[in-house]
């Protein structure tokens, strides 16, 4: 049985992989099984960081042959090593499920000995817990790069997502920071499971296999590199758009290990939180990577891509709330994807207002600026007020008072008292 | 002024609001502590099959999905659920159709907030609720919720956890679910029931709360965006945090 001991430690070094949904797939319970996968996902517990625990997150084993400088589990370096075997990880994740602790398992694993060994490991462990567990909760596997196409193909019919982790935005980086792993080692699974997936449609539905029901996902660490935000979102939506992978996780750089080759600070959580606003924009809104940052740019840090965008594009404001496509509807910053639905059910029944709005709760302070509500106009008509409005509302969700040297436009508006 | 006061089932609030849907300025509703107005009359509805039947009847043919809107509605854990509902079924009376989608008017407004109030706390108590293993292989997971959604999640759990004999137990309202591997029933309880545990309980409580300590990343404290996902009220029951 798995001791505390080891629980810490093969927890500890699967704790920064961000990716935690529990949500797309939607396995039954079989006759005589335990589980089942919730469609939407379901969050069991919130941690003192304000993640969620939906998966029980955890690594074969840490002993790691390769040297990525940027992991804590890095083969030179002087950790606690510790692993589990196939058996122990089972027997751990049926008593947390039938406690409702957990929605499933999230199994990763340092490279112990080949590529190969590891990953039929993982897959033993897979196969183990659907068929002498009975167990048919949510198993999200994570690849090994270079392993054998045919153990990581055998792994999508027993679990529900995969993810292979693209790590940096740009081979040059990988070269450097990870010598041992390469740009093809982890797209060319990627493209082989897509590839897989989309023939499974293809067949009959009476004879049709499970086959990642959940689809993949990857993740990128931002920041411990120099590439740009304009770059990492042109990568995000070529992948979206070439794997038809679920989600693009992005995880600001965390320095555990001091390196010459690295920045020794933190990259922060607001070009994190920027990268996520930017790639639910291209998700969900309609908007494309070139719409959103350019080539070389980066996401501004003042307010978010939606406003920037829009403060670019005036030409296209105000939309006129009671007679707007929803397209346009989506690009007004402030309204969501509910707020437009909600927008085109209303109207159907009466002209909309701008208290109406309020009342249906959709947002107005970022929103008034680029709507009119029949007719009527209440957001100021300057752009470069609008801009600095916007960083003022920005700024103050974050109960900071303003400083004479913060952002330019900000200090200069502090200084004369004008908006 | 007409105060209705019902004895909290659906078909008592249906009973009431037969003459209270015309009756323009009353009250209905099933709260004992209600304040009453000067110049009220007090009338204590009996729920009567057949005028709930006829308000039923009438509102499946106006709108056919109202009659699931209006129950969660009625599950809400706050005095002023029949009144929402009660507005909303005058809505419905009034422009004999659904209006569900008429979302900037205030009854529909008010309707669909008490509803959200009760379907997501059922959508997170199916993450929230924790069993503890009984002596007998009975599993228990006690919890006090502040909608009545005892009956909603219950579904959730028997098709996930089919081979598992449980009960779930909410203290706050006094009834519980038991379910035996086969049939599940709903019976009344005391708020406190002892349940010996079984030996390897106290090792798998612990396991979780070392798990939920080491997947934390203690360098990126965040409590407040913890506890609005995690309300600390929920927190009673769950090992990892007491």
């Amino acid at each position: 049985m798995l001791d505390e001991q080891r629980l810490k430690i093969l927890t500890e070094s699967a704790k920064y992989d961000v990716s935690c949904s529990s949500s797309g797939s939607k396995r039954a319970n079989a006759k005589g099984g335990v589980g089942n996968a919730s469609v939407g996902g379901i969050c069991h517990s919130f941690t003192p960081d304000g993640r969620c625990i939906s998966l029980l997150k955890i690594l074969m084993s840490n002993r790691c042959a390769y040297n990525c400088l940027y992991c804590p589990n890095r083969a030179e370096a002087d950790v606690p090593r510790a692993s589990a075997t196939p058996d122990e990880i089972c027997e751990l994740t049926m008593a947390f499920y039938r406690r409702n602790y957990i929605e499933g398992l999230f199994l990763s694993s340092a490279v112990e000995g080949s590529p190969d060994s590891t990953m039929e490991k993982m897959l033993e462990t897979v196969i183990k817990l659907r068929k002498i567990y009975r167990f048919n909760g949510y198993i999200h596997l994570k690849g090994i790069p270079q392993a054998d196409r045919s153990l990581i193909s055998r792994a999508g019919l027993y679990v529900d997502r995969m993810s292979f982790n693209v790590e940096l935005p740009s081979e040059k980086s990988l070269r450097l920071l990870a010598p041992q792993k390469s740009k093809e080692g982890v797209l060319l699974p990627m493209k082989q499971l897509a590839l897989e997936k989309a023939a499974v449609k293809e067949e009959k539905a009476k004879h049709r296999k499970m086959f990642l029901p959940a689809g993949q996902t990857t993740q990128l660490i931002v920041g411990a590199s120099p590439e740009s935000d304009g770059q990492i979102l042109k990568l995000s939506e070529a992948m979206y758009r070439r794997f038809s992978l679920k989600r693009v996780y992005y995880s600001s750089y965390i320095p555990v290990v001091k390196h010459s080759l690295l920045p020794d600070k933190c990259a922060g959580l607001l070009r994190e939180h920027r990268l996520y606003q930017a790639d639910w924009l291209m998700r969900f809104y309609g908007f494309s990577a070139e719409e959103i940052a350019g080539e070389g740019e980066n996401l501004p840090e003042e307010y978010d891509p939606k406003c920037a965008w829009a403060l670019k594009n005036m030409q296209f404001f105000p939309v006129e709330v009671n007679k707007a496509p929803v397209e346009a509807l989506l690009r007004v910053p402030g309204i969501g994807t509910l707020g437009a639905y909600k927008i085109i059910k209303a109207r159907k029944y009466a002209a909309l207002d701008f208290d109406d709005l309020a009342k249906m709760r959709i947002v107005l302070k970022r929103a008034r600026h680029f709507i009119t509500c029949g007719g009527k106009f209440y957001g100021s008509e300057n752009a470069a007020a609008i801009k600095t409005m916007l960083m003022l509302e920005e700024k103050s969700e974050k109960y900071e008072q303003l400083s004479m040297f913060s952002s330019p436009e900000v200090s200069l508006s502090a200084l004369t008292g004008q908006l | 002024m007409n105060v209705y006061i019902t004895d909290g089932s659906e078909n008592s609030f249906y009973t009431a609001v037969f003459n209270a849907c015309t009756d323009k300025n009353c009250i209905v509703t099933s709260s004992h502590t209600v304040q009453l107005p000067m110049d009220s009359t007090v009338i204590v509805v009996q729920a009567d099959g057949n005028k709930c039947g006829r308000v039923q009847k009438k509102l499946l043919a106006y709108a056919p999905r109202c009659l699931k809107d209006i129950s969660l509605i009625l599950r809400r854990g706050s005095a002023a659920k029949e009144q929402v509902a009660l507005e909303y079924i005058r809505l419905i009376v009034q422009k004999r159709a659904p209006v569900g989608d008429m979302l900037s008017h205030p009854a529909v407004i008010a309707a669909r907030e008490e509803k959200k109030k009760v379907t997501l706390e059922a959508h997170r108590f199916t993450g929230f609720l924790r069993f503890m293993e009984g002596k007998g292989g009975i599993y228990y997971a006690p919890f006090s919720p502040d909608n009545d959604i005892l009956e909603l999640i219950l579904p959730h759990f028997t098709a996930r956890l089919a081979d598992q004999p449980f009960v779930i137990h909410d203290t706050a309202r006094g009834k519980a679910a038991l379910y035996n591997r086969k049939e599940c029933v709903i019976v009344q309880t005391d708020e406190k029931v002892s349940v010996p545990l079984s030996d390897c309980e106290q090792h798998f409580q612990s396991m979780w709360k070392e798990y939920y300590r080491s997947v934390n990343i203690a360098e990126r404290p965040h409590e407040k965006q913890m506890k609005g996902y995690m309300p600390v009220r929920y927190w009673k029951y769950m090992p990892e945090k007491t």
